[in-house]
């Protein structure tokens, strides 16, 4: 065994308290084996792996009790087991980088933007092998770079990383980490913040190093689609203890611990199992007057440069697009990241203002009118957004977040009506009423998405853009939300827009997927057919890049 | 994603204030003007030659309480209804409603009832005590008003502290006679209040101005700017000194000129906050909601973008103060009413250096500064990101 983790407890000091981040945990790893720990968010897996590497802040954290032995190698091949818990300093420097490599989440902040890409790895090399001459050291580092992929490598080791697109960066990310040659390699989440197909690539590019170098991977993720791509065997974690482990396969097809079902069974391609027979088509979904009609819309946005800030070009977020939603149905907008999704939801609601074309709204042009005469359509036109965190006042109490739009469109007699209406519509997202007196940073993430929901709810809109809005979740809130979402749909005939990157989540929820890419829709249709059999290539693309478990472990 | 929960989040602004409250410099400056606004506020009770109570052939009368102008009563109404205030749990803009309200009351009230008499005679109450009238008197703890130069006792000017033995003057008299100590607790009132409302004004006008260029940025922030530009362009000690010149010499013209100088500082925060917290979802939500302008701008980005405006603030105040000081010390400032800036200046006109009548009022400045300045700095660090302790 390359690494065994006996026991291990790593208790994080906070101001409230100790935090059992990792209540005793043990697992090992064999040589050239892929180990998937998975888990929700605050289960312990990430500060797992930051123990094992001991990144973690010393003076907050600490190991009760717990070993971790590491087979470590010396510079002139002798091995030997070490505990990383309790290693010298001399060794930790050498372990850390040079036997143990780290891919860490976010691309963007990982690497020091004032750097070349070269320097960097570079730097990694000579400290690692001293010896190493200049020259020599480039080459190496052209080379790491020309492992993971990178085009033209001679020319791109001298680019700083803003010339390199979030999946060249997350490649040069691995290059890093696999410049010296590492046993393990430890990857947090190494794929969440990118798209389907840059991530399809990069866990290839991973296996591949994988295959030829013998390495063991450690890999963290929340994703089930990717645990069945990469791993060999799985853990999975709950409040800081692994509550269930085995080998891919079994874990995936017949999972024995009650949370692992419960996790498995709120996968959205699950759900669609379950939940498939009982949508009803709704009656009156063909009528011939659309709720929401969006011609030709653009918005661009200038780039000015010089002296005089002349507009040189645009940057066509997006270019020309028609849409129709129709009553009661559910329109998804799919697309990789920067294909003007987000945009295109903005600009319906004139949170964007459109550059050409126009939206219609219930057989009326909602573009070009005054603010003014935008507000009765601003009770019937809403938005939930993704991040819960950040899409909810933190100085006012949900009480007023909720009350005051009611009060601006005059619903609700008086005070007492609003809070009763605040109340019942708390309600119907699954809270208790209790809730309206407190602020947003007393709840969870999946919470305070709910109350998103319930802000779009107070004003009883026909038609809402949900942007993004299950995808900082986890999986079983995600499965809660969509729940939410689809109920209020049958009971109240509402319209959405529902804008994502995840087909799961649209294959389960939709009536009509749209494609986007590059500020245009590329194909639109029934969700059965634009999933099931899609004609455009870069449909075909998206979805045969999409992790899935049926199809990564019978193929 | 997964560290976020180990850290529970608290309420922005009650963090903040714990924060503050824990550097030791700042209690130190928010204890010497807690000092400061109690000295300040009951200046005519502490420092006044009138005496608190007196019985004069058996009818008992305060002259404190008859020479009580409506300014003081307009004074003591707001820090009594503030202390009650603070103590109930309503909204903010309704507790300065309410505010506003008890001194616009307490200033109609007093000018339709106090009738202070025109002209005031210090040392009646020290010769009719003399003649024995009083059956008996209760003193202020400073005997003195700030403009009692002692006339009828006579050779006064310029004793050091505790020198004459019938009078006690604990920071000693100025060259006309008046008590030292009476004239600094007197002059707290103007070096306060130019603070606060110069800052208020400088305020009020920059978070307007920033809180629009921020929000429409756009055509809106080019004017904006160039607006600010300009009233930074102003050397606002020199036009001080040329109002003083054209329009005579008033505290009220000081404060807003000061106040229509500093504004730009205000502006320029405000700005960048708005440009930020704008695009923020919750801001979108509300506009989406067709929720009013002035609510999306006051209601729903202000205070989330408040924390940097405050610290610029308790700088400006300091700031503010120096420069009444140094009009005054120049000898452009008011010419009855003593402030410290005065007060110092006095102290260099006389031949021969006298160490108290320098030493007191400099100390209070630089004490006032300094106190601003570290409150200012405590904030700041409380707010700051990157200083903030990890974990």
């Amino acid at each position: 065994m390359l690494l065994e983790v006996r026991n291990l407890k790593t208790y994080l000091d906070s101001n409230d308290g100790t935090v059992k981040a990792v209540d005793d945990v043990s697992f090992s790893i064999a040589q050239g084996e892929t180990y998937c720990l998975v888990g929700e968010s605050g289960s312990g897996k990430s500060v797992t792996a930051l123990s094992i590497i001991q990144l973690l802040p010393r003076d907050i954290a600490h190991h009760p009790s717990g070993e971790v032995m590491f087979d470590y190698r010396h510079d002139d091949g002798r091995r030997e087991r070490v505990d990383l818990l309790r290693m010298s300093s001399g060794v930790r420097r050498n372990v850390r980088g040079g036997r143990i490599g780290m891919i860490f989440q976010e691309p963007m902040t990982s690497l020091n933007p004032v750097f070349t890409v070269g320097d960097q790895l570079i730097e990694v090399l000579r400290i690692h092998y001293p010896n190493m001459s200049a020259v020599e050291a480039r080459e190496r580092a052209i080379d790491a770079l020309e492992q993971v992929r990178i085009p033209h490598p001679g020319q791109r080791i001298d680019d700083y990383p803003h010339q390199l697109s979030g999946g060249q960066r997350q490649r040069v990310m691995i290059a890093m980490a696999m410049a010296c040659e590492p046993d393990l390699l430890i990857a947090d989440e190494p794929t969440t913040a990118l798209d389907v197909t840059v991530q399809r690539d990069i866990l290839r590019l991973m296996r591949e190093l994988q295959e030829r170098r013998g390495t063991s991977i450690l890999f963290i993720t929340h994703d089930f689609g990717v645990v069945a791509a990469m791993a060999d065997r799985v853990g999975v974690m709950r409040y800081g203890k692994i509550v269930e482990e085995g080998a891919v396969d079994e874990l995936l097809t017949a999972p024995s611990h009650p949370y692992t079902r419960q996790l498995l069974a709120a996968l959205p391609e699950n759900l669609q199992r379950t939940r498939g027979a009982e949508v009803i088509p709704l009656p009156g979904s063909r009528s011939p007057e659309p709720l929401l009609a969006i011609d030709d819309l653009k918005v661009h946005f200038p780039i000015r440069k010089g002296l005089f800030r002349r507009v040189v070009d645009h940057v066509r977020a997006v270019d020309g697009v028609s849409l129709e939603v129709n009553p009661g149905q559910i329109v998804a907008l799919v697309g990789e990241s920067g294909c003007g999704k987000t945009t295109l939801g903005r600009a319906v609601l004139r949170l964007e203002e459109p550059t050409g074309g126009t939206v219609r709204f219930n057989g009326e042009t909602v573009t070009g009118l005054p603010p003014k005469a935008l507000k009765p359509f601003r009770r019937d036109m809403q938005i939930i957004f993704q991040d819960p965190m950040s899409s909810l006042n933190p100085r006012l109490s949900i009480a007023t977040t909720l009350i005051e739009p009611m009060k601006v469109h005059g619903i609700g007699a008086d005070m007492d009506e609003r809070v009763a209406r605040a109340e019942d519509v708390l309600r119907q997202v699954q809270l208790d009423p209790a809730s309206l007196w407190r602020y947003p940073h007393e709840f969870s993430g999946g919470q305070r998405q709910r109350i998103g929901i319930a802000r779009a709810l107070v004003l009883d809109p026909r038609f809402i853009v949900c942007d993004e809005v299950t995808s900082a979740l986890d999986v079983s809130v995600q499965a809660e939300i969509l729940e939410i979402l689809l109920k209020l749909r049958d009971e109240h005939g509402l319209s959405m827009l529902f804008i994502t990157h995840d087909i799961g989540v649209v294959e389960y929820l939709s009536d009509e997927t749209a494609v986007m890419s590059e500020g245009r829709i590329v194909e639109c249709g029934p969700t059965p057919k634009v999933c099931g059999s899609p004609s455009h290539p870069y449909t075909q693309k998206l979805l045969a890049a999409v992790p899935r478990i049926k199809q990564q472990l019978t193929g | 994603m997964t560290e976020a929960r180990l850290t529970r989040s608290r309420s922005f602004s009650a963090r903040i204030a714990r924060e503050v409250l824990g550097a030791w410099g700042a209690r130190i400056g928010l204890a010497w003007i807690a000092l400061l606004v109690l000295v300040a506020v009951f200046a005519p009770f502490i420092a006044t030659s009138h005496p608190w109570l007196l019985s004069e052939g058996g009818t008992i009368r305060s002259p404190v309480l008859t020479h009580l102008t409506t300014g003081d009563l307009m004074l003591l109404c707001a820090f009594f209804s503030v202390l009650v205030l603070w103590r109930l749990r309503l909204r903010f803009y309704r507790k300065a409603v309410m505010l506003l309200a008890v001194i616009a009351i307490s200033g109609v009230a007093g000018s339709l009832w106090l009738k202070p008499p025109q002209i005031v005679i210090y040392e009646q109450y020290r010769e009719a005590m003399a003649a024995g009238h009083y059956d008996w008197v209760i003193h202020a703890p400073v005997p003195y008003s700030p403009k009692d130069y002692l006339r009828d006792v006579g050779a006064t000017g310029l004793k050091g502290p505790l020198e004459s033995a019938q009078h006690h003057h604990w920071m000693g008299t100025e060259e006309n006679g008046a008590d030292v100590m009476s004239r600094m607790i007197h002059a707290s009132r103007i070096a306060l209040g130019i603070g606060f409302v110069a800052t208020g004004i400088a305020m009020v006008i920059g978070v307007i101005i920033g809180g629009l260029m921020g929000y429409f940025s756009g055509i809106a922030d080019i004017i904006g700017m160039r607006l600010v530009e300009i009233f930074e362009a102003i050397p606002s000690l020199f036009l001080l000194l040329t109002f003083v010149a054209f329009f005579g010499r008033s505290l009220y013209i000081m404060m807003v000129i000061i106040g229509l100088t500093s504004w730009p500082g205000y502006a320029r925060y405000v700005r960048a906050e708005y440009l930020k917290l704008r695009k923020q979802d919750y801001v979108q939500a509300a506009v989406a909601s067709g929720i009013p302008l002035t609510s999306v701008l006051f209601r729903h980005i202000l205070p989330n973008g408040v924390a940097p405006i405050l610290v610029a603030a308790s700088f400006g105040v300091a700031s503010a103060i120096l420069a009444e000081a140094i009009l005054s010390f120049l000898g452009l400032g008011l010419v009855d009413d003593p402030s410290w800036g005065q007060m110092l200046s006095q102290a260099v006109k006389s031949s021969t250096f006298n160490w108290w009548m320098a030493m007191f009022p400099g100390g209070a400045i630089f004490l006032t500064v300094l106190s601003y300045n570290l409150i200012g700095e405590a904030m700041r660090d409380a707010i700051d990101p990157y200083l903030r302790k990890s974990g």
